[in-house]
């Protein structure tokens, strides 16, 4: 093992936290103070970002909560949880002190990329599409940890994905030695996430490594590529990877199947482009964050 | 209320710094000096409360300490041992005792401390371990408090029907997990709503009781029903859940069919005047609970009826 590996596995294992976007804690904030807020709706916020599901999730999986199952959804997890809780968990939510336009960008692919996982587990009628939809919003969860834990690591990355013209991916594994579904991989197991949201955040690049949830990785394989072919938001590098093959054979898509779900997928990024720019507007406002 | 007797045993210094405060204080204050004498009356008519100074005779008093607390009936009376400053560090484990403060302490801080070991006895000895939720008489005080108070809130009885072939299937330690997430449900769904106007109780096993303002109680008992129905397929193997019920043979052999577990909450509106006593109100809470449980799934049943509880023996 390198050295750099071997850092990095080791600020995993004390890693507490993790930063979130400024506007997002904002309007939480505003939405908790508001009286009317109901729980759906702090929710679908909370669905909207990464770094916040992530924590819900790993607050509820604890081990004061003795569950028979992990629990693998926002909405279950509020549930259980309580007001009190979730709004202790976004006052004192810390956010990003500088924030870069990759940031935004990142976010705004993992949303598009929850979304397709979303429709495509319907469409596939995958039992519970809101898991797989909430696997999506969090297989990049490695590249949100590189970012703010190992900044420096994460520029030269950036640098060589620009000089080399190569992946972001290929970057992360020549500099880091390893990937970010590794390190993806590393803290959902140290948070004790569900496994279903585990295998698609560790192996969406290697589906054959799937192993009890080689369909729903499939997905999120699948509609990682497309946001990318949408050109919605940004996973670090400007290209679309191919898709696997054994992805497609998993998933059985056919032509019409594709034909029918893209406009559905269209449509809903056009309503998330709405909200991502009401999130872009919020963070001009406070120009010193970014 | 009857006056709480506190028994201290402390030396004759701290008595005298201590007692003029505690004099007008509503609490009836013993103060003891000598520590062979107190310990039998200690244990053959117990106080309310007892601080004990541990320099007196630091083995008695660990002893004794002990000895109380080893006592089923008498384990939940609340101890406050005196220290001196350099005497802190101790292994609390092996002396059970609920508080300390230092012989330092001045009148007002013993009075504060006994006003919490009170506070914080009441809420431990009357909860549902499991639940942690608030007992019986916790309850029937509540009700008593909003009958009295002439308040319209509906006083909600919620039971966790087909519990037992659940506990059965998977052994108690998920029929406890069930429990406590209805309790975590309805805490969350009540007092996340309505903070300390709301209330929430556990009877007992599959019991529980909340309390809301009327005029929400439908909004209430669907958003707990739909938390619970959202909730379910985490404890049921996928295998039952699939076949949609648990399948288990009798003593002939021969294979029953049993339904997953699922919420009845019986509703008794607290109209003005038509109680007088939390007793009636369980007295309706019975009949009504017939009508929720007889329907399938996770029902809600609300009492209607307005007239006064007891026109018909009139």
């Amino acid at each position: 093992m390198n050295d750099t590996k071997r850092k990095i596995k080791k600020r995993l294992r004390n890693l507490q936290s993790l930063p979130t976007l400024p506007p997002i804690v904002g309007k939480l904030t505003k939405l908790i103070g508001d009286e009317n807020a109901t729980a759906p709706q702090i929710a679908e916020l909370i669905e909207k970002d990464q770094v916040l599901t992530s924590k819900v999730l790993r607050m509820v999986n604890s081990a004061f909560y003795g569950f028979p199952r992990r629990i693998s959804t926002v909405s279950n997890a509020i549930v259980l949880l309580g007001f009190n809780v979730i709004r202790t968990l976004v006052i004192t939510a810390s956010i990003f002190e500088t924030m870069q336009s990759n940031d935004l960008t990142l976010w705004e692919h993992s949303l598009g990329v929850a979304a397709a996982s979303g429709i495509l587990a319907q469409r596939l009628e995958l039992q519970n599409p809101e898991e797989v939809t909430t696997a999506g919003l969090l297989h990049d969860l490695g590249k949100v940890v590189i970012r703010t834990e190992f900044p420096d690591l994460y520029q030269r990355i950036v640098a060589s994905v620009r000089e080399k013209k190569i992946y972001f991916l290929d970057a992360e594994r020549e500099i880091l030695g390893l990937d970010h579904g590794e390190i993806g991989r590393l803290l959902a197991n140290q948070w004790n996430l569900p496994e279903r949201l585990l295998e698609p955040i560790a192996y969406h690049h290697q589906i054959d490594k799937a192993h009890k949830f080689k369909k729903e990785t499939a997905i999120v394989h699948f509609a990682d590529i497309v946001t990318r072919a949408e050109g919605y938001g940004s996973g670090g590098d400007p290209w679309v990877p191919p898709l696997t093959e054994k992805a497609w054979k998993l998933l059985k898509l056919t032509a019409e199947d594709l034909k029918e779900i893209i406009p559905v997928f269209e449509d809903r990024l056009f309503e998330l482009r709405f909200f991502t720019l009401e999130m872009q507007n919020e963070n001009q406002k406070n120009p010193h964050l970014s | 209320m009857r006056t709480k007797k506190i028994l201290i045993l402390v030396e004759k210094d701290l008595q005298k710094r201590w007692a003029p405060i505690l004099k007008n204080s509503s609490y009836h204050i013993i103060f003891k000096n000598d520590p062979q004498r107190a310990a039998e009356e200690i244990l053959s008519s117990p106080p309310e409360l007892l601080v004990l100074q541990e320099s007196l005779n630091q083995v008695l008093i660990w002893e004794l300490i002990k000895a109380l607390k080893n006592n089923l009936n008498l384990s939940f009376l609340p101890i406050l041992m005196v220290l001196k400053k350099e005497n802190l560090n101790k292994d609390w484990f092996s002396v059970p005792a609920d508080d300390f403060l230092f012989e330092e302490a001045c009148g007002e801080e013993i009075l504060s401390r006994i006003q919490l070991a009170f506070a914080r006895a009441q809420r431990s000895v009357d909860n549902n371990p499991l639940t942690g939720l608030p007992g019986n008489t916790t309850i029937l005080r509540a009700i008593q408090e909003k009958i009295n108070a002439e308040e319209e809130v509906a006083v909600a009885y919620v039971d966790l029907d087909h519990f037992k072939p659940f506990n059965d299937r998977y052994g108690f330690a998920r029929g406890d997990e069930i429990l406590r997430m209805v309790a975590r449900i309805l805490s969350n769904v009540v007092l996340g709503r309505y903070g300390a106007q709301g209330f929430v109780g556990h009877i007992g096993g599959d019991d529980f009781v909340f309390i809301c303002p009327l005029k929400e109680i439908e909004k209430v008992c669907q958003e707990i029903i739909k938390d619970f129905a959202a909730l379910l397929p985490n404890f049921i193997d996928p295998k039952d859940w699939n076949r949609g019920y648990f399948e288990e043979k009798d003593r002939q052999g021969k294979k029953q069919r049993f339904s997953f577990p699922s919420l009845s909450i019986a509703v008794v509106p607290l109209l003005p005047g038509r109680f007088k006593h939390y007793g009636e109100v369980s007295a309706v809470a019975a009949q009504i609970k017939k009508m929720a449980k007889g329907k399938e799934g996770n029902s809600f049943f609300i009492d209607r009826r307005r007239q006064p509880y007891e026109t018909k023996n009139r």
